[in-house]
């Protein structure tokens, strides 16, 4: 056990998931010798080499494509895309084919590749670098999004990402990067994959969200407890393939549900719970469904981030407007 | 359609037999294009195409032998529908799908009033029989939240269903509400002295054929008025509809003809009548047809009334409880036993001096001894 | 190694007539190699007019017929080793029947069924890239996993003209120079994509230089010359699995069909032009030097044209008879292991099928 913050987690669960099986490879810009610009790959390439740590030209969209052609063959490759910003010429071949090889050949060739890549804003970066495309991802049949919440789920759910057979979009919240440190053990079990995580039980309301926002999330239960008033936090974790079953059985006793993200609000990920919800759970329902979101705008430039991002207070504001339903 | 026959292969040959076809039917070809293989004594020769275009229909097929001259394909001449598109088959719109359908969109009248609420609370509200229209709103827009329909369903006490009427009550909502709107009501009132009744004599005998007095006094009380045809007919027989209270509600059977039977038949008829109300095997044929009613409230409790006349009557007698009345005597003041007498009747078709001397009429005859 | 840019002549064994004019390579020596190409060249065509008459009865789908190309995919393919592997675009009909996928998989598969692309041979073979220019990268990905672990294997990627403008194009051929990868790179440089002609697809005078940008050799090929074609990909596989890196070949052609059989390429196309190129033809060139190398007569023409007309009747008749697979195969194939929420999907698309039936 030692504490990690979130990247050193990462960096943890690559270097036990390389150290276990020789099929994982590590792709991606400067993630050799300078072991990634955040560090995420720090210390891989003098472990295993140049034939597992591999410096790609700067060509995202090949990045993908080489680790599909990978995969195929036998590897298991986990490209790190700088930036999700960068993430978007990626989705051509995600889309295009590492989602739809296993169908399309019945079986006969499949794609066990993860693309790792920093997403979500806070961090004062310049523009294009706080992008939260998880919706787009999720979208997209035939692969997995995992979004880790913290150092030690981050660890676990690498882990089980990388060998899962199919393909992996896993995005990491750069704001969380180095934000805290928690006990992580690497004993490399990995975390299941297609599992929320309740990690606050509540009475009164339910507060769905995931990646960074989860910290406003469980700052907002705490304030809202001294006003006795108890949420039910949960981690989505994996948002595809969702859990429900974990919001739906939450929603059925609290009878109201926030869902927080950071991305803009229209088609958001939130827009899927609340129609799941509202197609499953309708009769237990007191309020109307509150989603707290990023705005249908680009994420401002960094002077007026803050105004952009949901904060606390704006889950407490949605809070307060179902409990006025009570 | 231009036809391509097999042209002359030289040396000699007459026919050749088909070996292969290179194009089908549909195809663009070009000049030279090889069109098909053919076999000859010496040699497998391709034919190539004499011009370009489309080929229409292909007339031979391999392994034919045809002679050289013989039709081998035919050219479509005609234009050809391009299907515009790279892959895959797009549909041409169909003479159905050319009208567009314009749904009109909802004008901005009013909404009819709606109860909002969330269907946690509807679910519950249903589970409690509890009608949400009458919950009153505490919730942001209106809304009916569940404290409120817990607070709605504290007041009314234990958690009772609304009862929707049904039977005698719901009849009588129905018919009352009618009446209301439709009989202008007045109501005379008066009593009589009955000291010098026996003690034990029957009350609603004597109020029976006090009233058959007043009818025969004043048949104007006995009529039926319609009111389309602003008319009034005197009916030739007194049929009583005679009110009697019940668990089940207000039951009005009616005695027919009263005027034709004795005391002994009518007191048979009402006993028939409460036991048929009891076992509910009255039926509606015993509701129907009254000319004039009777209602004997005292008998419970109360003196004076305003009672509904139920169209097509036009009067009815309310008779309250026998009450000790201090009178006139000889000698001074005399406590009486008397009979509180109400006569409601419809004003359209009754006049207050009818109404007055049927009820001198009704009260003459309770007055005496017999 | 001199590339196309130093202005290398095109690579060229036999001419239009069929005339040996250049190195005439090993493999060409021995009659039965050659007998072997001209077989796939005929039965790729055969098949490919059969798909055309199937097509426009309603039996197939959209089909990319390969007319007057079946010498760059089949060249490309007969110079391959069964354990590489082969990434075609949509028009390798004859490289992937000469790497042993059937005539059956091939209809299965324009006509619309994901069987076909289940081949029982080349089990190691992508399926056809549609969106053009995208599969490079996967070529490079392949090679690299052989380089990585050591084996002497190659991956052979072709893709029209068009495909060389798109990004993924470049990036992969960047990467395959950078890396030294065992990619081999063949353009069917056929002429046009779609409408667009050669000319107004690159400025470039060859579309092999665009190996100089990457830094790998980049040679051109008369695509309708089936033996330089295998020729040149013999080289080069040779070149790739000897650790000398990725290659790129243009193998010049003319496509002398349409588009696809939704296109007519009459609408933007001279006729004369294509009547001009037909005399180049692949399968005309070999027929006639095998001819005059008495390795082939007339006799022997009509039978291999008999049995390739019935080894297509007979796929097209199997094709024909083959029912559909049910909705719950494509559930079935999404995921390795089929996730709960896609599993009430598949209960309701099946009870769906049902109550239509």
């Amino acid at each position: 056990m030692s504490e990690l913050s979130l990247v050193q987690a990462v960096n943890a669960a690559l270097k036990r998931a390389m150290s276990e099986d020789a099929s994982v490879l590590v792709l991606g810009e400067d993630v050799g010798i300078n072991g990634g610009v955040f560090r995420a790959t720090d210390g891989l390439f003098n472990i295993f080499g140049e034939q597992r740590v591999l410096d790609t030209p700067l060509a995202e969209a090949s990045i993908a494509g080489v680790s599909i052609g990978l995969a195929t063959q036998g590897f298991r490759p986990v490209a790190e895309i700088q930036f999700t910003g960068f993430a978007y010429v990626c989705i051509d071949q995600i889309l295009n084919h590492a989602s739809r090889l296993r169908a399309r050949t019945r079986g006969r060739l499949s794609c066990p590749m993860v693309l790792r890549s920093p997403a979500g804003g806070g961090i004062k970066a310049v523009e294009h670098h706080s992008e939260s495309p998880e919706a787009m991802f999720v979208h997209i049949p035939g692969i997995k999004v995992v979004m880790p919440s913290s150092p030690a789920r981050a660890y676990g759910l690498l882990l089980s990402a990388i060998r899962d057979p199919d393909p992996v979009v896993f995005l990491e919240p750069t704001r969380l990067y180095r934000a805290a440190r928690e006990d992580v053990s690497d004993d490399g079990a990995g975390m299941p994959l297609g599992q929320c995580v309740t990690l606050r039980p509540g009475r009164d309301v339910t507060i769905v969200s995931w990646g960074a926002m989860i910290r406003e999330a469980l700052e907002a239960a705490e304030q809202l407890a001294a006003d006795n008033i108890e949420a039910e936090i949960i981690d989505v974790a994996t948002l595809k393939p969702l859990d429900s079953a974990t919001i739906l059985n939450s929603v059925g006793r609290t009878g109201r549900l926030i869902v927080v993200h950071e991305a803009p609000m229209s088609c958001g990920f939130g827009a899927e719970i609340a129609a799941r919800v509202a197609g499953h759970a309708i009769t237990s329902l007191l309020a109307p469904i509150e989603r707290v979101t990023g705005y249908d705008t680009m994420m401002p430039y960094p002077r007026t981030e803050a105004h952009y991002m949901p904060s606390v207070a704006a889950i407490l504001a949605g809070v307060q407007r179902t409990m006025a339903y009570t | 359609m231009k036809i391509f026959v097999l042209p002359d292969l030289g040396e000699g040959l007459a026919d050749a037999e088909i070996v292969s076809w290179h194009v089908s039917e549909g195809d663009h070809v070009v000049i030279d294009q090889p069109l098909l293989a053919v076999e000859t004594e010496k040699a497998v020769v391709e034919i190539p195409s004499p011009q370009a275009g489309h080929i229409g229909k292909l007339l031979t097929k391999a392994g034919e032998r045809v002679k050289v001259g013989a039709p081998l394909l035919e050219f479509d001449e005609g234009t050809h529908a391009e299907s515009g598109a790279v892959v895959g088959q797009l549909a041409e719109p169909s003479a159905a799908t050319r009208r567009t359908l314009m749904v009109p969109s909802p004008s901005a009248s009013t909404p009819p009033s709606i109860i909002r609420t969330s269907p946690a609370v509807r679910a519950r509200a249903r589970e409690l029989g509890v009608d949400l229209s009458r919950v009153m709103a505490s919730g942001p827009d209106n809304t009916i939240t569940l404290a409120d329909l817990q607070a709605a369903v504290f007041q009314s006490g234990a958690a009772q269903a609304s009862q929707t009427l049904r039977g005698a009550r719901r009849t009588m909502a129905t018919n009352m509400a009618r009446a209301w709107r439709e009989v202008v009501h007045a109501t005379v009132q008066d009593y009589a002295d009955i000291e010098a009744w026996a003690q034990d004599e029957n009350v609603t005998s004597r109020l029976v054929r006090g009233l058959i007095t007043g009818c025969q006094t004043e048949p104007a009380l006995n009529a039926s008025f319609d009111l389309s045809s602003l008319s009034l007919r005197e009916n030739p027989t007194i049929n009583l509809g005679l009110a009697i209270d019940s668990p089940e509600g207000l039951f009005v059977p009616v005695l027919r003809d009263v005027a034709r039977g004795t005391p002994l038949d009518w007191r048979r008829q009402i006993d028939e009548f409460k036991r048929g109300i009891q076992d509910r095997s009255l039926a509606p044929a015993d509701l129907r047809g009254a000319t004039i009613s009777l209602s004997n409230f005292g008998s419970i409790a109360g003196r004076y009334a305003s009672l509904i006349v139920m169209p097509p009557q036009v009067a009815i007698l309310g008779v309250g409880r026998i009450v000790a009345h201090a009178v006139r005597a000889s000698d001074g003041i005399a406590l009486h036993r008397t009979l509180p007498l109400s006569l409601s009747f419809d004003h359209r078709a009754v006049t207050g001096g009818m109404a007055a001397r049927f009820l001198r009429a009704v009260i003459a005859d309770l007055e005496t001894a017999v | 190694m001199a590339s196309v840019a130093d202005g290398n002549s095109m690579h060229r064994v036999l001419d239009v007539d069929g005339k040996v004019v250049g190195n005439f390579p090993k493999f060409a020596s021995d009659p039965d190699e050659l007998l072997r190409l001209y077989r796939i060249l005929v039965l790729t065509r055969t098949f490919d007019t059969k798909a055309i008459a199937l097509q426009r009865t309603g039996q197939l789908g959209t089909y990319a017929s390969s007319l007057g190309q079946e010498a760059v995919s089949v060249g490309a393919a007969a110079a391959m080793q069964p354990d590489d592997v082969f990434l075609p675009s949509f028009r390798e009909h004859g490289g992937q029947l000469w790497r042993g996928a059937t005539l059956n998989e091939l209809f299965l598969y324009w006509g619309g069924d994901e069987r076909g692309n289940d081949f029982a041979g080349p089990r190691g073979d992508f399926p056809n890239c549609a969106t053009v220019g995208s599969h490079p990268p996967h070529a490079v990905g392949v090679a690299l996993a052989f380089r990585l672990r050591g084996e002497q294997r190659a991956s052979v990627c072709i893709f029209g003209d068009g495909a060389t403008s798109k990004g993924d194009f470049a990036e992969a051929l960047n990467m395959a120079g950078v890396w030294q990868v065992p990619a081999v790179f063949v353009i069917n440089s056929n002429g046009w994509a779609i409408s667009v002609p050669r000319a107004r697809q690159s400025a470039a005078a060859t579309l092999a230089q665009k190996a100089v940008a990457a830094g790998i050799p980049g040679e051109q090929v008369d695509g309708n010359d089936v033996i330089a074609v295998r020729s040149v990909t013999e080289r080069a596989l040779t070149r790739a699995r000897q650790g000398h890196g990725p290659s790129l070949i243009e193998a010049v052609t003319y496509r002398l069909c349409d588009h696809t059989t939704s296109d007519d390429a009459s609408r933007y196309r001279d006729d004369a032009e294509v009547s001009r190129h037909w005399p180049a033809e692949p399968l005309v060139r070999l027929r006639n030097f095998l001819v005059s190398a008495r390795h082939w007569d007339k006799d022997k023409e009509e039978a291999l044209l008999h049995e390739c007309n019935g080894a297509v009747e007979q796929a097209a008749k199997e094709y024909l008879a083959t029912p559909p697979q049910p909705i719950a195969a494509n559930f079935d194939y999404t995921y390795a292991a089929t996730p709960a929420e896609l599993a009430e999907q598949r209960e309701a698309a099946i009870a769906i099928a049902h109550g239509a039936a």
